[in-house]
């Protein structure tokens, strides 16, 4: 779906570098994303993953760097920014509906617009028949989707995702994986997907950056062009598994 | 993919029959106990002597100088003049802490040096500043009520999971739209608990109120029952306090249950 002419560059992270303190976290990271690609990071634990993300969704701010959405600094306010967190994010007060619709409300839309994308986006990930119910009455992989639905909701310039599945079994995971492609393929956002687990980056990603251990930095960076649904039986699919895994293990 | 409904959960019947035993015995016991003589009746009356007075002080102003429902509707009157008081300065006052730096900042020393004095001891500077009037109780009860307020409000905004902050923030949410759409939902739980707190802190108050300066009244009844030494009148006035109040609670919980779906289950 992603021709050979890439579309033009959507995130552009010049020179971002974090420090707390004494401990330096982030070391002078560049990188560009191109409008409406797919891109995984890894990293071995404790790199600086979420600080990386943090970052990147503007919650902290950097102590040296800018990034820039649409050739702009990134602005949560003027962009549309959306963050999936590792932990479920629903509001408990609010229906699977109006949870969905929540990101939208912020942003200020119109209600009738937000009407039209919630029934588009609750049939695509099929919570429609759980859209009157409140969060507690659901299972913790729903609220996951909910907080995915969330974040497509508001046609953003970047997602950004934090392990979302990190707690969920594997053959689930398989599955809102696949969905999660699906969504992205079909609403065009750009994707930075954060994780620790290497085939999970193969199975989604087009494009995935490895992080060295702390102070962190890009240290490779692997095109997974691959047909989609992939198989990660497929001896392609394999090879570039264990490629990333080398490029973690071998700091 | 499996159909979602709603299902009704039925109350157990231990907590159904269990309620009605427990005040039966309650009452069973304590009229033997002073039918029998163990505790004189010149120390405690009976609850089928109590009985008698309560049908008797809806017709009879003697000897406490009004009838049972004049007291009860004047005490009434003055405790939720001060607890809606309390709620409406309260309540605003403890959420706006809780999130803004400038709110916090300004009123909590004051709030935490007014907050340890009982409010039974400013009757006397109460009765300088309003007589012995509604306006003076009404300002005891208020004060009684508002620290419950304040400090549920406030822990409750404090509670907020901050990741939904987080979330909240990278949508571009206004610091306003998070504490309106954030922590104030977050907070509701405490706020319904700091209802309940009020109350029976106002209650309290007014009876303590009532006992100092007053001229009818719940509590000004059961003072007068200590003065004619009739103790069926105190165990009355006692009993219509702890009534009232257990009314209130109960309406309280029913709005809560509402509003809170999803919440709590």
């Amino acid at each position: 779906m992603q021709d050979a002419a890439r579309p033009r560059t959507k995130i552009e992270v010049c020179n971002l570098t974090k420090r707390f303190g004494e401990l330096l976290v982030l070391n002078d990271i560049s990188f560009s994303v191109a409008e409406g690609e797919f891109v995984a990071i890894v990293g071995p634990t404790g790199c600086g993953k979420t600080t990386f993300l943090n970052a990147l969704s503007c919650l902290l701010p950097a102590s040296a760097g800018q990034i820039l959405i649409d050739g702009t600094p990134a602005d949560p306010k003027r962009h549309n920014i959306s963050y999936v967190f590792q932990e479920p994010t629903c509001l408990p007060w609010r229906t699977v509906r109006e949870n969905v619709a929540y990101g939208m409300e912020v942003k200020g839309r119109p209600q009738r617009e937000i009407d039209e994308r919630m029934d588009n986006i609750l049939e695509l990930v099929g919570l429609t028949q759980c859209a009157n119910l409140y969060p507690n009455q659901i299972s913790a992989s729903m609220q996951q989707r909910i907080a995915v639905s969330r974040a497509f909701a508001v046609d953003p310039d970047l997602l950004l995702m934090d392990e979302p599945y990190g707690q969920l079994d594997v053959k689930l995971r398989f599955y809102l994986e696949d969905e999660l492609v699906n969504l992205w393929r079909k609403l065009k956002s750009t994707v930075l997907f954060i994780t620790h687990n290497i085939e999970e980056a193969v199975y989604v990603a087009e494009r995935i950056l490895v992080l060295s251990n702390k102070p962190t930095r890009i240290k490779a960076e692997v095109k997974v062009d691959l047909p989609r649904p992939r198989d990660f039986m497929d001896p392609e699919f394999v090879r570039i598994r264990e490629h990333v895994t080398d490029l973690i293990r071998w700091w | 993919m499996t159909a979602y409904r709603e299902v009704v959960v039925r109350t157990p019947l231990a907590l159904k029959v269990l309620p009605v035993v427990s005040v039966a015995t309650f009452f069973i016991a304590w009229e033997i106990i002073v039918r029998t003589g163990v505790v004189p009746d010149t120390m405690l009356a009976a609850p089928s002597t109590v009985t008698q007075l309560l049908f008797d002080k809806f017709t009879n102003v003697d000897p406490d100088g009004a009838l049972l429902h004049q007291h009860a509707w004047i005490s009434i009157q003055e405790a939720f003049g001060g607890y809606f008081l309390a709620l409406a300065v309260g309540l605003p006052l403890g959420l706006a802490m809780g999130w803004f730096n400038v709110a916090e900042g300004l009123a909590r020393p004051i709030f935490e040096i007014i907050r340890p004095i009982p409010p039974v001891a400013w009757i006397p500077l109460t009765i300088f500043w309003f007589g012995i009037g509604l306006p003076g109780k009404i300002f005891i009860i208020w004060l009684g009520g508002l620290v419950p307020c304040v400090i549920n409000a406030y822990v409750g905004v404090k509670m907020t999971n901050p990741t939904l902050i987080q979330m909240a923030r990278t949508y571009g949410a206004s610091d306003w739209q998070i504490f309106r759409q954030l922590c104030i939902p977050s907070a509701l739980p405490m706020v319904f608990g700091a209802l309940q707190i009020a109350l029976a802190c106002c209650w309290t108050n007014l009876v303590a109120a009532e006992l100092l300066a007053a001229d009818a009244g719940l509590g000004f009844m059961i003072t007068m029952g200590r003065r004619l030494a009739m103790p069926e009148m105190v165990v009355l006035g006692m009993f219509m306090v702890g009534l009232t109040g257990a009314f209130i609670g109960v309406i309280i919980d029913k709005v809560e249950k509402r509003l809170l779906a999803g919440i709590r289950r």
